[in-house]
């Protein structure tokens, strides 16, 4: 059973004037599907549509096409003031900034009520009481003399806390976390790393972990989904689409993740190419111009998501060709 | 004119400070408090108030006294300011005349202010329908001249109390605020944490009134001040130019009578120069707090692409340095 | 000057200092309220060498760069120790003999200097710009000179014509490098040089680097906060934390064998990409408040070493700063526990 399926989704983003009008294609044809207790990363570069994904799901965006389902029905286009309360009282977002993401001029306890009182999670009485027991959760304490403080006076780390506790205080039961750690110092992310897998083997949490970074995916993610220039270009089990990554992009991000194991070592070669400009994108594979293993079809037919391994898809015609071709 | 840019971005995303221990005051008087200029002219601005409050135990006499025998009299002791060719009290005038300015200045004010924060606000925020139909309004206000429409209004509406002139001042100042102030909300909107109050199911409403309006403080304020200036100066233009009620005490009418009654020829510089002076030194403070609200909030004097550029430069030397040190 | 290429890293690291920082301190703000960013660190950069330096925000890196080149602003300044560059000391050096140093001896490329460049003028034109500040050459032969080095980094030399907004970020941050490059300096600051952009685009950056160091011979400061790349790419690595440096060492013998708990805590702050992957801890709590830092040793209220069960070490590691000392030729701890179990073999 899946907590949320994500459908053939696009999301395409109009650029220029009137006259010169032209579509960003951010997101195509999407599909996954996250299950309770996992944790499913987005993985991709800057740029890939990844965060637009995570957004999507947030409903902070209306998708161009396709569908979000969710207990059983389509949630892209509701507006019923009731429907998508009831809906964001069970999918949450974590941003990326934890600088960005917290109202400076509103203090913590601001941040992790309101949520508790929009959805009359718990009576009026309870919740300041509440939002301290939240606030321990995600470890920060004294949670009396932290939920008075404002953004400003907390680390990163901290807030980036103060922006979990608040998706939790809806008890939701999906969370999409989109690059919670980027921001942070090193030494701080293994903790936000380590309160998401917690969170997910205690409470049956399905999280959506969007990431650029490939070695923090392995560390907390059951699933991985590799996204370039607004489609998945490969999806399957974490270790093992790294150990054995069938797409060539998946190839080349594993190469460039430094490892100081591999000092000197050879990589995968790359041709010049601009990455992922998705701006009214021609048919064929996106990946093309800069992909070592290109044959003719690749420029004119875009290539399916082939399940070429037990549970690994990829969409290239060349490492995971379509039955048909095959 | 950082007033007019609408890509201006990060108000005063200052947050309550404490001072001296319990006391929470606003992180933006705090910091205006500390900026130069707007604590020059906050105190100027409050002196002139703390004048009008107290004008009725300080004025002599009543503004409009006459008494020919002390008629034209040069500042003394007696009348600090001097007298009017009808012998009333200019200090009375002027200090009475304190309260009509500011009143008329800050009713003003407050009604632009609120008009263009509440429309242009919820229009940025909201978009689509709402944003066009705002927009539309604010260019309609926008291309009504003003001066003209002052003129009518002041010259030959029946009622010409202060009211009246403070909602003509507001009609046809607002259109200005609301567009600076959609520019401004505009570019929140796409912060973080509105849409995280979004997601977290927050009303479009409160995410307005709640999450983006004090965020926005100090532009609101700065669009306060300005509209109260101008307000002020555009009202006793028009009562020098005698388009006003002549029967009132204020600044304006006092330097329209020493106009009619050309005083300056006859070598009596006092009528035009105390009520000149008080409204100069009124519309300073306003215009060195409006600086010092820009100061405190106007990202480019903060922001660190200047700063990436100095160091470039300083690095680089040369001619860079130079133009990176004017654009900072 | 190709000849360095083959040269091996060992090899690279037996050469004369070319820059020495000795007990450098910095300071911000001034009296009771200053704030020591840099506190006596000690870092010797030889020629052709690429060193190192990481740690976290805060930790005063960056300050320790802009304290080589003398670009401290104000309220910042140096407060002791000296800058040596071949054995000369910049501090108190005259504004225009810096001037004239900068860029032509030392460059730097710093984060998201990418953004720095002009926006209305030319890519070509901010080179031309660069370096007749430095040298007479004509504007034909500065141009063309700008050309050359813009291939050097992997782009079209008909680019000098290019506004920088018609560039992607990665070619904006290689645009930066090659202008560094344009005097040929004896040393690149790169202040993390790629944090903005994506490893892939970041790799091939630095390989265009490695690969210009061999050609040209120049050494790199390389300061950025993750850990992993460098020890991919420096010959030798700094540790600094909270203002002061705790641990250096060749880069391999970092990686290996660490022996500061900072830099264990912060290696294992990385999980692995391949490998059995085990539950890791990172750092408990955050970086200490450099207005007021922790007395003695500046990490023991974060160190898994350190606790009132011990003492002896305790009352050490609470009172006495530790200070860097060799444990193996080349590898400097600054640690109380360290210095006890050296002294124990």
């Amino acid at each position: 059973m899946s907590a949320l399926e994500v459908r053939e989704l696009s999301k395409h983003f109009s650029i220029g004037g009137a006259l010169r009008r032209s579509h960003v294609h951010a997101v195509e044809d999407v599909s996954f599907a996250l299950r309770p207790g996992t944790i499913t990363a987005l993985v991709g570069e800057s740029g890939s549509g990844k965060t637009t994904v995570a957004r999507l799901l947030a409903r902070l965006y209306d998708p161009s096409s396709g569908a979000v389902l969710f207990e059983g029905s389509d949630v892209s286009h509701v507006r019923r003031r009731r429907d998508v309360l009831h809906y964001r009282s069970q999918v949450q977002i974590i941003f990326q900034d934890p600088f960005g993401s917290l109202n400076p001029v509103k203090t913590i306890r601001h941040h992790v009520e309101r949520p508790l009182r929009i959805h009359h999670i718990v009576p009026s009485a309870q919740v300041e009481e509440r939002a301290h027991e939240l606030l321990r959760t995600v470890g920060l304490v004294p949670p009396e003399e932290i939920a008075a403080k404002y953004p400003h006076e907390l680390s990163g780390g901290q807030r980036q806390r103060v922006a979990i506790a608040r998706a939790l205080a809806v008890e939701p039961k999906i969370v999409l976390a989109d690059e919670p750690t980027s921001m942070l110092d090193v030494s701080i992310r293994i903790g936000i790393l380590n309160l998401m897998v917690k969170l997910k083997e205690e409470r049956g949490i399905a999280f959506l972990y969007v990431t650029h970074d490939l070695a923090s995916a392995r560390y907390v993610a059951d699933e991985i989904l590799v996204m370039y220039a607004g489609q998945i270009v490969e999806r399957g089990p974490v270790e093992q689409v790294l150990a054995e990554p069938l797409h060539p992009y998946t190839r080349l991000l594993l190469a460039a993740v430094p490892d100081p194991a591999k000092r000197d070592a050879e990589r995968i070669g790359t041709r010049k190419g601009v990455a992922s400009a998705a701006v009214d994108p021609p048919e064929g594979c996106r990946f093309v111009s800069r992909c070592p293993l290109a044959i003719d079809v690749c420029s004119h037919v875009t290539p399916p998501l082939v399940e070429a391994r037990p549970a690994q898809a990829a969409r290239c015609h060349v490492t995971a060709p379509a039955p048909s071709t095959r | 004119m950082s007033q007019l840019d609408p890509t201006i971005d990060l108000p005063l995303a200052a947050p309550p400070r404490r001072v001296r221990g319990r006391i929470r005051v606003p992180g933006w008087v705090a910091l205006l408090l500390r900026n130069r200029k707007s604590r020059a002219g906050l105190c100027m601005v409050l002196f002139m108030v703390l004048v009008a409050l107290v004008a009725p135990l300080i004025s002599v006499a009543h503004p409009n006294d006459f008494n020919l025998l002390a008629a034209r009299q040069a500042p003394s002791w007696h009348h600090l300011f001097g007298t009017t060719d009808q012998g009333s009290d200019i200090f009375s005038q002027v200090v009475l005349g304190a309260r009509r300015s500011l009143l008329l200045g800050a009713a003003a004010g407050i009604l632009a202010t609120g008009v263009a924060a509440i429309l242009g606000i919820t229009a940025a925020y909201s978009g689509g329908l709402v944003d066009e139909g705002v927009n539309f309004l604010t260019n309609v206000f926008l291309t009504i001249p003003p001066i003209p429409l002052l003129v009518v209004a002041s010259g030959y509406l029946k009622s010409r109390g202060m009211v009246t002139m403070a909602v003509v001042l507001a009609l046809v100042l607002w259109a200005f605020e609301a567009r600076i102030l959609r520019g401004q909300a505009l570019s929140l909107k796409s912060r973080d944490f509105i849409l995280a109050a979004k997601a977290s199911g927050e009303s479009t409403p409160r995410i307005v009134f709640g999450e983006l309006m004090p965020n926005m403080i100090s532009r609101i304020a700065a669009a306060f001040v300005l509209v109260f200036y101008i307000a002020l100066l555009t009202d006793a233009g028009l009562e020098f130019l005698g388009l006003g009620d002549m029967t009132k005490t204020s600044w304006g009418v006092t330097l329209y009578w020493a106009q009619t009654n050309s005083t300056v020829l006859q070598g009596e510089w006092w009528p035009f120069f105390f009520p000149g002076a008080a409204l100069a030194f009124t519309v300073l403070g306003l215009v060195l707090l409006l600086a010092g609200i820009d100061e405190v909030s106007n990202p480019r004097l903060r922001t660190e692409r200047p700063e990436r550029r100095r160091l470039l430069a300083a690095l680089v030397g040369g001619r860079l340095v130079a133009r990176a040190e004017a654009s900072a | 000057m190709t000849a360095l290429a083959e040269e091996p890293a060992v090899r690279r690291t037996s050469r004369k200092a070319l820059l020495e920082l000795r007990q450098l301190a910095v300071e911000y703000g001034s009296g009771a309220r200053g704030v020591r960013a840099v506190d006596g660190v000690d870092l010797e950069i030889r020629e052709g060498e690429v060193v190192g330096l990481a740690g976290e925000s805060g930790c005063g890196k960056t300050t320790v760069a802009n304290a080589v080149l003398q670009i401290l602003r104000p309220p910042a300044r140096i407060v002791g120790g000296s800058v040596l560059y071949q054995g000369e000391d910049l501090v108190g050096k005259k504004p225009e003999e810096l001037r004239r140093f900068r860029w032509r001896n030392v460059s730097m490329v710093f984060q998201s200097a990418m953004n720095a460049l002009n926006p209305v003028m030319r890519v070509g034109d901010q080179f031309v710009d660069a370096m007749r500040a430095h040298e007479r050459i004509d504007r034909r032969r500065a141009l063309a000179r700008a050309g050359e080095l813009l291939e050097l980094v992997g782009i079209d030399r008909r680019r000098v014509r290019a506004y920088p907004h018609e560039l992607s970020g990665g070619m904006r941050q290689r645009v930066i490098i090659a202008m560094a490059l344009s005097l040929n300096p004896d040393l690149v600051i790169l202040d993390e040089p790629t944090t903005a952009l994506d490893v892939v685009v970041q790799r091939e950056i630095l390989q265009q680097v490695e690969a210009l160091r061999r050609d040209f011979g120049f050494a790199v400061l390389f300061i950025t906060h993750d850990l992993s790349l460098l020890l991919e790419f420096a010959d030798r690595i700094a540790i600094m934390y909270a203002g002061e440096l705790v641990e250096t060492a060749p880069a391999e013998r970092l990686g290996t064998n660490p022996r500061h708990p900072y830099t264990q805590r912060l290696l294992q702050s990385f999980p692995p990409l391949s490998g059995p992957l085990e539950r890791l801890s990172g750092i408990p709590g955050s970086p200490p408040d450099l207005s007021d830092p922790p007395s003695g040793c500046r990490f023991h209220p974060r160190c898994p070493h350190c606790g009132p069960e011990r003492p002896e070490l305790y009352g050490r590691q609470t009172t006495e700063r530790p200070v860097l000392r060799e444990v193996e030729p080349g590898h400097r701890v600054a640690c109380h526990l360290v210095e006890e179990e050296e002294e124990v073999a």
